[in-house]
């Protein structure tokens, strides 16, 4: 007790996802950071278990027409289409600035067939400052993408087997919440050589109008993101963490230091942050705060004690 | 993120109010055409803050007081509209790129729709602070005459004011824009800028309008926003960059005010 600092010093917070070691389980969700540069302004991003970048593909990307977000209880719409700059503007031009900090980057990637994942997967292999992929195999948005990999546990672990053949660092698979049965997906690409997943990417819905009768998102349905999605992905997260033996990172609604115990309790390694930023740029530095008082106030040394451990 | 106080919330028209909102002395002074995302800390169930102009700002040593002229346009709005003096906000901000005045221009014509106005306004209330000795008006399109009273309130000690309304009940009886093609006959393109903010209808028409004379046109557009800093890519529009090529620009990092030219209408 006595060495402890007031400021959490002290404190084991490191986590691993697989060869990497993340020094808290705090990082943002992949589109809801940019490439960090946006929020560089608001706190210093070295603080940050790790940035998880916006996703990338082989070439970048318009995205949909606007209006391309909607606010709905307690959460919102959003229908992007995966606008990026593509993967070599990202090396080129992103990566740079935030190669500045001390922080572990990932890059989320995706890819509209199986080549293209694991081209991408080459070409990000071995590039100075990114330290893990993550495969978005989930994005609801584009027709030819995410989806038809994302919910078919056989096509997913094509997907998986390729990128992580083609690469040293971790392989982290995003899994779809628009499934049946997640822990099938999860054991899927487990077995297809996954260092680790995370969970949930957005849940397809909608929202019309009732005026005018129009949708409102000019793409018509869009991922729902926010504290409404909150108890489905506490709920999937602990399900796959019974499910395999890599880590699971837990994403899904996550807001406070209460939100982000709940998915360490429930299994999860590490957490990601998304929605939550919008609403507040020092989301992610508030929950880190929050949890290490959290487990001051508990009497609690390593994070460890704390991730899986449900009670009865 | 800074935390507000709500000093005044006064009613300025039917489904129009003016914030007054206590800041820290520290808030970084806004300039014309920024605005602030302003959430509700009363409201539990909003999750994300909505996107305003900066109608006035002052500062003394103590704090900054922050004015915003609001429409009711929907929930959060509406929740606005009810806050009183002493309630609880988080805002961000300054936010984007505002107008720009060019010192080689000796007319600028103030083009708003409704509370578009409220930038524009900001604009007339500071302009000492601007050096330009150009000769100012402004056209105001709104729904009625009392709105459109309400919203120039004050401002014709500043310029010549000019309004249009939607059901003739003031002014002209028809869209601003008309009243401003009139008033083109007699400018100098070359030496003439014109500052718009107003709603889509009101810019596509301006765009038609000024798509055959050789004006400076800034504009400042609306579109839903999350993030309000550039992050989420929620809030964009169509553009033509440099090169000729269509792309989607943000209109929270990139805008709101863009050059009418860049914008592209489908
Ligand atoms: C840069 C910028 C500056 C703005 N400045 C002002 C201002 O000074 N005064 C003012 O009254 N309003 C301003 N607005 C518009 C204001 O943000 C919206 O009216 C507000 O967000 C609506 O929220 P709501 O919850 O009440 O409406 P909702 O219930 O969310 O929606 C009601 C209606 O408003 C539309 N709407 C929602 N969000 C926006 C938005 N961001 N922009 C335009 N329309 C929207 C919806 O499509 C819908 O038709 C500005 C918007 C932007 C982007
Ligand atoms: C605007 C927006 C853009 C997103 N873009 C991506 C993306 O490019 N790739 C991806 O894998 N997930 C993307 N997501 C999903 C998030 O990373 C996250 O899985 C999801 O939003 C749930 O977390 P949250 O509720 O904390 O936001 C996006 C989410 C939002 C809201
Ligand atoms: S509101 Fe997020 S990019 Fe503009």
């Amino acid at each position: 007790m006595g060495l402890r600092k007031e400021n959490g010093e002290g404190l084991k917070l490191d986590v691993s996802i697989g060869s990497l070691t993340l020094k808290n389980p705090v990082m943002t969700a992949s589109g809801t950071f940019g490439y960090g540069e946006e929020y560089a302004q608001f706190f210093d991003l070295s603080r940050l278990g790790a940035v998880v970048v916006k996703g990338l593909s082989l070439l970048p990307r318009m995205g949909n027409r606007p209006p391309r977000i909607v606010e709905t209880p307690c959460g919102m719409l959003n229908a992007i289409g995966l606008q990026n700059v593509g993967v070599e503007t990202f090396i080129d031009e992103k990566l740079p600035f935030l190669r500045q900090f001390d922080v572990k980057v990932i890059a989320n990637i995706f890819g509209e067939s199986v080549e293209e994942y694991q081209k991408l997967s080459g070409i990000l292999s071995g590039v100075d400052g990114v330290h893990a992929l993550e495969v978005n195999i989930s994005c609801p948005n584009v027709k030819k993408g995410g989806v038809v990999f994302g919910t078919d546990p056989e096509v997913a672990a094509l997907v998986t087997r390729k990128v992580a053949a083609e690469t040293d660092i971790p392989v982290i698979v995003k899994l779809s919440p628009n499934v049946t049965d997640i822990a099938l997906m999860a054991r899927a690409v487990e077995e297809a050589g996954a260092d680790a997943v995370s969970l949930i990417n957005t849940l397809t819905g909608m929202a019309i109008d009732s005026e005018s009768r129009r949708p409102l998102l000019a793409n018509i349905t869009g991922g729902l993101s926010g504290p409404a999605l909150k108890p489905v992905a506490l709920r999937m997260v602990w399900q796959v963490a019974h499910a395999v033996r890599i880590p699971v990172i837990g994403t899904g609604g996550i807001t406070s230091f209460q939100d982000a115990l709940e998915f360490l309790i429930a299994g999860a390694a590490a957490v990601q942050v998304g929605t939550a930023n919008f609403v507040n740029p020092l989301a992610t530095m508030e929950i880190l705060d929050g949890i290490k008082d959290y487990m001051e106030r508990h009497d609690i040394m390593d994070i460890h004690d704390v991730i899986n451990s449900l009670r009865a | 993120m800074t935390n507000g106080r709500i000093t005044g919330n006064v009613p300025a028209a039917p489904g129009h109010f003016i914030l007054s909102i206590a800041l820290p002395a520290t808030f970084q002074e806004p300039s014309f055409g920024q605005f602030v995302m302003v959430r509700n800390l009363l409201n539990g169930k909003a999750m994300l803050s909505r996107p305003f102009s900066v109608y006035g700002f002052h500062r003394d040593a103590h704090q900054s007081a922050l004015e915003l002229l609001c429409r009711v346009a929907g929930r959060e709005t509406k929740l606005l509209s009810g806050l009183k003096a002493g309630a609880g906000v988080e805002v961000l901000g300054p936010l984007g790129n505002g107008f720009t005045i060019r010192k080689d221009v000796d007319r600028i014509i103030l083009a708003a729709g409704g509370v578009g106005v409220a930038p524009l306004s900001f604009f007339l209330k500071e302009r000492a602070k601007y050096p330009s000795k150009a000769a100012v008006s402004l056209f105001l399109g709104a729904k009625n005459g009392e709105i459109a009273s309400a919203l120039v309130k004050g401002l014709s000690d500043t310029c010549a004011v000019h309004i249009a309304t939607d059901d003739g009940s003031l002014g002209f009886h028809g869209p601003v824009t008309e009243i401003l093609a009139a008033e083109l006959y007699s400018c100098d393109f070359e030496r003439t800028r014109i500052l718009a903010c107003g709603p889509t209808p009101m810019t596509r028409a301006l765009a038609r309008l000024l798509a055959d004379k050789p004006i400076d046109c800034q504009v400042s557009l609306e579109e839903r926003m999350a993030c309000g800093v550039g992050a989420c890519l929620g809030c964009v529009v169509p553009v033509r960059n440099s090169h000729g090529d269509a792309m989607y620009k943000r209109v929270c990092k990139d805008g709101p005010v863009f050059d009418l030219r860049e914008l592209l209408w489908d």
